[in-house]
């Protein structure tokens, strides 16, 4: 058997002169001055990103809004099994199943709506999907509207906003 | 009494009463930005009129119009209506008021009259200070207890705990200066600090009184509500302590309150401490002797620092991404453009006051506008300090603070006045 690592954390702040205070805040002062004159000199220098106009890297991990994927033809990949919906933690996602007839499965969806404003951006659905129909990867990080019912997702939105990654980029993000 | 000493009166009340107000929009928006750069953020530096950003001082405007024309609400709960009005007037009233005494400049000399350069020509000075001072923390207290909730409450018991931990050690410190100096008298304790120490060294509070210095800066912070000792608001454990209740303009007393307090509280440290309005090493009197060569070394250091100074503008605002026809450099440019003009003014008036056969009075004014620079600029210096340790050091917990107050610092300052007193008896 093992015996557990021990390791013994030196205690700070006991000896005279950092209970003094004063010599540990003039420390400290010294730190947070020297981030201050380097950015009052050079504000470029700061670590933020200018946000609204320099965008944020996307990675192809990253979970953004969904989308539906479709097979070379352009047909629709999803099933209308169901996985997703009852996978989803939030119960966001709502299908209504129809027949197919272009010989590829039995169902289709005739409805597909993500509320986004319940989703918790988990990426369940995703995972969940046997046929990689359900995706996530558009890049899309913020869906702003000015009322609730175009937050959600309709089948012919999903269907139209394209990935943001190549399909190698997406199968090498290592889930 | 004749026009002008009405014209003296007035510009000296309004110094005393528009001084401070203003420099609340300086201070919030120096703590903004301070804050940020502290932190390696921009802070805010969007908000605009026409583009025009002016630092980041635009956003105390859009502030103040959103505090003014939000609901002033007084909620339902509250017995005791008229200590809750009460309470935001106390607190910002008294700090307006306790800036009365401070002396901006040494008194001014016109002929055979002499006007003490204060808002209120008071001999008493710090008692005054020190009794506002302490008044304001029962606005404190009372918003806390008749907001009649439990983090007010919780806010205005801390208020309470802390101010019978600062309030003696803050005293014990002034007995030990005033023994010093001699005079409660602020505006002699200003000229007495315009001596030198063996023929070179300013003769300032802080040479003369290292301990007391340190004393006195803790003990001003926990007057002001500063953190480290900000636990009456403790935003983070009692949400907003004594002013949870407060909205719309009544917090924005508080909040004014705050910057105006912090602001008097600099400059009452830098008159007592840091040589007041006097410019070192040149007392009242060397400076009306040496009005001209002073006014000469100002008129070619101006343009040089104006140089640096707009080329750090230029250096800075702009915006650091790829943006065409960048309109933040359209807007340097014309502040560039608007410093050199008040650089030009400025150079004009100095060159008039060289080459002009001048009165006595013209350099005695002059003397007089030169210490109240001095004295905004060693205040708002001061003012950056607070800034500077808010975003350095975290809370105190009540219970330290108090046995900071009772353990630490009132044993000190007893035996800061038992050596300055001992040594003051032996030289004398
Ligand atoms: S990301 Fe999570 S919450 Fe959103 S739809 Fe998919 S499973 Fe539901
Ligand atoms: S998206 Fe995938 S999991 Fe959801 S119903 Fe379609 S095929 Fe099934």
């Amino acid at each position: 058997m093992m015996s557990a690592k021990i390791k013994t954390i030196e205690r700070q702040g006991v000896s005279y002169d950092q209970r003094l205070f004063l010599i540990e805040v003039f420390k400290g002062m010294r730190v947070t001055f020297g981030h201050f004159f380097r950015n009052l000199l050079d504000n470029s220098k700061l670590y933020v990103r200018h946000y609204p106009e320099v965008k944020p890297e996307i990675t192809p991990r990253w979970r953004g809004r969904h989308r539906l994927t479709t097979h070379e033809d352009g047909t629709v990949k999803c099933v209308a099994c169901f996985m997703c919906q009852t996978n989803c933690p939030s119960h966001c996602i709502s299908i209504t199943a129809g027949e197919r007839n272009d010989g590829r499965s039995e169902k289709l969806p005739v409805r597909f709506d993500i509320d986004l404003l319940e989703c918790i951006y988990c990426g369940y659905c995703v995972e969940a999907c046997p046929m990689d129909a359900i995706r996530m990867d558009t890049g899309i990080f913020s869906v702003v509207t000015a009322d609730r019912q175009s937050v959600v997702m309709g089948l012919d939105k999903l269907l139209a906003t394209p990935g943001a990654f190549t399909e190698e980029d997406y199968k090498k993000r290592g889930l | 009494m004749s026009p002008l000493d009405y014209l003296l009166v007035a510009l000296r009340v309004a110094f005393g009463a528009f001084v401070p107000l203003c420099f609340v929009a300086v201070l919030v928006w120096m703590e903004r930005r301070g804050a940020a750069f502290f932190q390696d953020r921009a802070g805010p530096n969007r908000c605009n009129i026409f583009g025009f950003r002016a630092a980041g001082l635009i956003q105390n405007l859009s502030d103040a119009v959103k505090l003014v024309f939000k609901e002033d609400i007084v909620p339902g709960h509250i017995p005791h209506k008229f200590y809750f009005i009460l309470a935001p007037v106390l607190v910002f009233v008294t700090a307006l008021i306790s800036f009365s005494v401070i002396p901006f400049a040494d008194t001014l000399v016109l002929g055979e009259n002499s006007y003490v350069m204060q808002a209120i020509p008071l001999d008493i000075g710090i008692l005054w200070f020190l009794a506002c001072a302490g008044f304001s923390v029962y606005g404190i207290i009372l918003a806390g207890w008749s907001s009649h909730n439990k983090y007010g409450i919780l806010g205005g018991l801390r208020a309470a705990a802390q101010v019978i931990s600062y309030e003696i050690p803050m005293g014990l410190a002034l007995v030990s200066l005033l023994v010093v100096y001699g005079t409660v008298n602020l505006n002699e304790i200003a000229r007495f600090q315009g001596q030198l120490l063996f023929g070179m060294i300013p003769a300032w509070g802080v040479i003369l009184q290292p301990l007391g210095v340190i004393l006195f800066i803790v003990a001003a912070f926990a007057e002001t509500n500063r953190t480290p000792f900000d636990l009456a608001e403790g935003e983070s454990e009692i949400v907003a302590g004594y002013h949870v209740e407060y909205s719309s303009m009544k917090f924005a007393l508080f909040f004014m309150g705050e910057y105006v307090a912090m602001f008097v509280s600099s400059a009452i440290i830098i008159t007592l401490f840091f040589g007041g309005y006097q410019i070192p090493w040149l007392a009242t009197e060397t400076l009306v002797a040496y009005a001209k060569p002073v006014a000469l070394v100002l008129l070619v250091l101006l343009p040089v620092a104006n140089y640096f100074f707009t080329g750090w503008i230029r250096r800075n605002n702009t915006s650091h991404y790829y943006r065409p026809n960048d309109p933040r450099v359209r807007e340097a440019n014309i502040y560039i453009r608007c410093f050199w003009i008040l650089t030009g003014i400025v150079e004009i008036i100095l060159l008039g006051l060289l080459l002009a056969d001048t009165a006595p009075e013209t350099i005695r004014i002059f003397v007089a506008l030169l210490q109240m620079a001095t004295f905004l600029l060693k205040t708002v210096a001061m003012c950056f300090v607070y800034v500077w340790v808010r975003w350095t050091l975290p809370r105190f917990r009540y219970d330290q603070l108090q046995k900071l107050g009772w353990q630490t610092m009132l044993p000190l300052s007893l035996v800061n006045i038992f050596v300055t007193s001992a040594v003051v008896v032996a030289l004398s």
